[in-house]
């Protein structure tokens, strides 16, 4: 049994069958207390009277059982009765039903394709051991509006020796590993973790088992890998335990398979590897070593966050004052694992898109419980005749009720199609940045909010016909006022959904409008995973596709987009003497036809050349923002800088030229500092091939330049080959997501509210078409009429549209952190949407009113 | 309850709702108690009724929308539940009223018919 159904039998055992009981009770006492008093004053002794009474009564427990069987059959008897009753009544009114099981089926449907994403993403705990314990610890700078960076692994070694809040920090650092076979190499994602990181989530191996502390310490080549990846490589087969897989060129023995519903976060991977197996692993632990590493904390039981963060930022300030200069100024931000899973923004705006689909339901419910009020004006003479021949007010309304709760129940059952479908179309828009989504499904909670939502359609729907009706007044005038209440309820909260719908789209274009700083059109992008790095192989590479045809340039960059926060200490030659200070900056090795290929524009100096090799001094091109941040107001071309501190034995990079800033994050984030040095002089492995083609669709040229790859080196994998339009666009892929569910929304609210007012009109003119046939006949011109009509209509949805904007200016307040480039109270956004819903309200009028234009005096006069 | 005796009849079955509400058609809103020594005082006792019996009966004629109930102040002034006729108990007990009287003429006649006439109206 559900609970929902729980409680409603709870409900009515208390509500009723308790009282009822009770009454039946006290009435027997009564009753018997008569008896006997009457029994005493005929002369009899209190222990005879009490007897007489009980026996001329009978017995009270089959009675009590009679009585009650009979309470409960009646109920369910007249329950089945008014829902037959419901039935017949739907069936032989079929245009009602349809518009209203029709409206309804979308809006329940809506709502519960809506709650089953949200469920998914939001509502449903991580798949870990006390999800609610877990922490990400990041590095921040304050100042430097970076919060979430990642840390030096001395640090979480500090923070996990010297913190009592956690139970246990582990670390991790997520990499591309290139996966050898004997057909092919391929390119596979990996996480590099301590050994407690799987107990510290709480999850076991499905086979097999974790890997120990001293296999770690001893870098030992051992892996796990994920259900998926066991299932497509070793057909899930336990031979795969003990089996030995190539990763980047050295064999790996693997020893666990991870569970099949384990959802990787926060690392989406198929392999798992142990922390210490990073080449440069000596390097990496020392402070001023990458800050590389992801730190995932356990809270001890019953420690808060909050508790944990002003231990941690106590802690942080102690670590600093202990740190050499360059590398102080650190902070310890916390951030509950679920929240890093799902940012506060898409769960924002997964909230607010729930939000704007309840109001669809609450309009939908409104106009069909405008519809079935009109109905039940008109079926006054129906309730007359049931009245007269003893029907009592509630049992009245209480059909009435069944009425709308069927209703709403056939509904939320076509309304699980809908939602299906919903799902599906959601599933394929897939949206960057809502992790689990495709856990959305029509689950048993998802069908019990659909249960909640029929009943609560039902009741709203019900409610005003079953209020207005009563024996003596079929609720004539009641019903037009609550009429016009419920429409302009509905254009108020259309209104507000239009209002974030406009800006939505405003924030997606201003997004489009922005200039990225490359050009990325015709551009075609493309990884490559060169077997080792040697800058003579790219060289050949680029040669070979440089001639193609259909190719204009090729270059190669580390990596185009920049994920997280990434931040160093970075020493500058001054005017005077060199100062270090810590940087949000990011640096990446190109060739020398980058910028050409990608089309960033250089503002002074020059582009890296052949010349700039292995043998030459170390040089740089920085960008703008670097500039400006390293050398203000001087000229930043032959400055000298080095990463890490004045100590370091890092070599000097010489600025030779500047470039404008390119939005490599995503297109809403300011341009952070950059630095690009010569691939020749610092080679890497996994590099971004761009090649600038002359098609207007560069996936075209994928095979050709895959085959001119291969041609140059057959052990390359080649892989994520895609329009680098393509991969700006995917950073909109959540925003679209958002303004297209919005739009659809608000189309929806919209062209109800104007089926609401239509009805409404139309209404009014089929009642009060006697009294337009007196204005006629007396003179009154049919310019009038139309007038008075849409004045009417103006009336109602201009009230709406009042409320409704103050509405919106709230609401659209909520959700002004999802907006971009666009104020939360948009005047033009709200005048637009403003004049939008007033031209769809004249429209919808405009027919009704035609026709009460048309009425001829003479047949209007005669209207019953 | 089995020692009924030989004098007194019990209620017959579905004579019930018809005595009820013969007798509050006749008295006006009443409480169960107060019915069923109206029943008994009419029947000089004669019709022994199981007085418990009484209450699912009028539970059934609630339901059926024949009688009202409410609760109000009894004549010594405590709470008690009083039932009252409705419009429609008003035409249930007409119809009901009407089938006993063909019914009971009819048997009536059985009783009084001797052999010949009997015969007589066969022929």
């Amino acid at each position: 049994m559900s609970w929902p159904s729980v409680i409603a039998a709870r409900l009515r055992g208390l509500l009723l069958r308790g009282r009822l009981e009770r009454e039946l009770e006290d009435e027997v006492r009564f009753h018997l207390e008569m008896q006997i008093e009457d029994n005493r004053k005929a002369g009899m002794s209190p222990a005879g009277a009490r007897y007489a009474a009980l026996r001329s009564f009978g017995a009270i427990a089959p009675m009590k059982e009679t009585h009650r069987e009979r309470r409960a059959f009646a109920f369910i008897e007249t329950v089945a009765q008014d829902i037959r009753y419901a039935l017949r009544t739907l069936r032989k009114n079929p245009a009602f039903t349809i518009a209203a099981v029709a409206t309804l089926a979308i809006a329940i449907g809506g709502n519960t394709a809506m709650f089953s994403v949200l469920n998914a993403v939001i509502l449903q705990p991580l798949p870990f051991r006390e999800p609610g314990q877990l922490v990400m610890l990041w590095t921040e700078i304050p100042g430097q509006a970076a919060r979430e960076g990642r840390s030096a692994y001395r640090n979480i070694e500090q923070w996990r020796a010297q913190s009592s809040s956690f139970a246990d920090i582990a670390v991790a650092d997520p990499l591309s590993l290139t996966l050898t076979s004997p057909a092919a190499a391929e390119q596979i994602s990996a996480v590099r973790i301590s050994p407690n990181y799987f107990s510290l989530l709480g999850l076991q191996p499905a086979l097999g088992r974790a890997f120990s502390e001293e296999e770690a310490s001893r870098r030992e080549r051992v892996a796990l890998i994920s259900h998926r990846f066991w299932q497509s490589r070793f057909a899930g087969s336990p031979e795969a335990i003990g089996a030995s897989i190539e990763l980047d060129g050295k064999p790996s023995r693997i020893i666990g398979i991870l569970p099949a519903k384990y959802h990787f976060e926060p690392f989406t991977t198929d392999v798992w590897e142990p922390h210490t197996l990073f080449p440069d692993w000596e390097a990496r632990q020392g402070v001023n070593g990458a800050e590389t590493w992801f730190a995932l904390g356990r809270l001890k039981p019953g420690v808060s966050i909050e508790q944990a963060q002003t231990e941690m930022t106590a802690l942080a300030r102690r670590l600093d004052e202990q740190a050499p200069p360059s590398a102080r100024n650190r902070g310890i931000s916390l951030m509950p694992l679920a929240l890093h899973v799902t940012g506060p923004a898409s769960r924002t705006a997964l909230w607010m898109l729930a939000g704007a689909v309840f109001c669809v339901l609450l309009i939908a419910a409104a106009n069909v419980a405008s519809l079935s009020l009109a109905r039940s004006v008109a079926r006054g003479r129906e309730m007359a005749i049931r009245v007269a021949i003893g029907a009592s007010r509630t049992r009245i309304a209480r059909q009435l009720l069944v009425e709308s709760l069927t209703l709403g129940t056939i509904a939320g059952l076509l309304g699980l199609a809908v939602a299906d479908a919903v799902i599906r179309v959601i599933l394929a828009l897939q949206p960057a940045g809502l992790v689990r989504l495709n856990d959305a499904a029509l689950n048993p909670q998802a069908l019990a909010w659909t249960f909640v939502l029929c009943l609560l359609t039902g009741v709203l729907v019900g409610l005003a016909p079953a209020i207005t009706t009563s024996p003596r007044n079929p609720g004539m005038r009641a019903a037009g006022r609550i009429r016009r209440v419920l429409v302009v309820a509905e254009f108020a909260m259309a209104i507000v959904l239009l209002a974030g719908a406009g800006l939505f789209i405003r924030s997606l274009r201003a997004i489009h409008n922005v200039d990225p700083g490359f050009r990325p059109e015709h551009v075609l992008s493309v990884q490559l995973s060169a077997p080792s790095p040697r800058p003579e192989l790219f060289n050949r590479i680029l040669e070979q596709i440089a001639a193609l045809p259909g190719v204009e340039s090729a270059g190669i960059i580390g990596d185009l987009f920049i994920g997280g926060n990434p931040e160093r200490v970075i020493t500058t030659e001054g005017a005077a003497t060199p100062h270090s200070g810590r940087l949000r900056f990011r640096a990446d090795e190109i060739s020398p036809g980058f910028f050409q290929t990608i089309g960033t524009p250089l503002r002074s100096g020059r582009f890296f050349n052949a010349g700039d090799n292995a043998a030459a001094p170390r040089v740089a091109i920085v960008n703008e923002a670097m500039a400006r941040r390293l050398w203000p107001g001087l000229e930043a071309i032959g400055k000298r800088f080095k990463p890490g501190g004045e100590d370091s034995s890092a070599p000097w990079f010489t600025v030779v030229g500047v470039v404008g800033d390119m939005r490599r994050q995503n297109l809403e984030n300011e341009p952070i500092p950059q630095m690009f040095e010569p691939l020749a002089q610092n080679p890497s492995r996994l590099v971004t091939l761009l090649v600038r083609t002359v098609l207007d669709n560069p996936a075209q040229m994928a095979g050709a330049i895959q085959s001119a790859v291969h041609d140059v080196e057959p052990r390359t994998p080649v892989y994520r080959i895609t329009a680098l339009e393509n991969r700006v666009d995917a950073g909109l892929s959540q925003r679209r997501f958002q303004a297209a569910l919005l739009i659809g929304f608000s189309a929806v609210a919209l062209l109800l509210a104007a089926i609401g007012i239509y009805g409404l009109i139309q209404y009014s003119i089929v009642a009060r078409t006697r009294e337009l046939g007196i204005r006629l006949a007396v003179g009154a011109q049919a310019g009038e009429i139309f007038r008075l009509i849409i004045r009417e209509g103006l009336l109602l949805s201009l009230t709406g549209l009042g409320i409704g904007l103050i509405g919106a200016i709230g609401a659209t307040r909520l959700a002004a952190g999802l907006l971009y480039g666009v104020t939360s109270t948009d005047p033009l956004t709200f005048i637009t949407v403003s004049l939008l819903l007033t031209a769809v309200a004249i429209a919808a009028c405009y027919v009704p009113a035609r026709r009460a234009m048309r009425l001829d005096p003479l047949v209007a006069l005669r209207h019953e | 309850m089995k020692n009924e005796q030989p004098a007194k009849a019990g209620v017959l079955q579905g004579t019930l709702t018809l005595v009820v509400l013969r007798t509050l058609a006749a008295l006006g809103p009443l409480h169960g108690y107060g019915i069923a020594r109206r029943i008994e005082q009419i029947s000089e006792d004669l019709l022994q009724l199981n007085q418990g019996t009484l209450y699912p009966a009028l539970l059934r004629m609630e339901q059926e929308g024949w009688v009202d109930a409410k609760w109000g102040a009894s004549d010594n002034n405590r709470k008690a539940k009083f039932y009252s006729i409705t419009a429609s108990g008003r035409r249930r007990l007409a119809r009901e009223t009407k089938d006993w009287r063909r019914m009971s003429s009819t048997i009536e006649r059985f009783l009084t018919a001797g052999p010949r006439s009997f015969s007589d109206e066969l022929a």
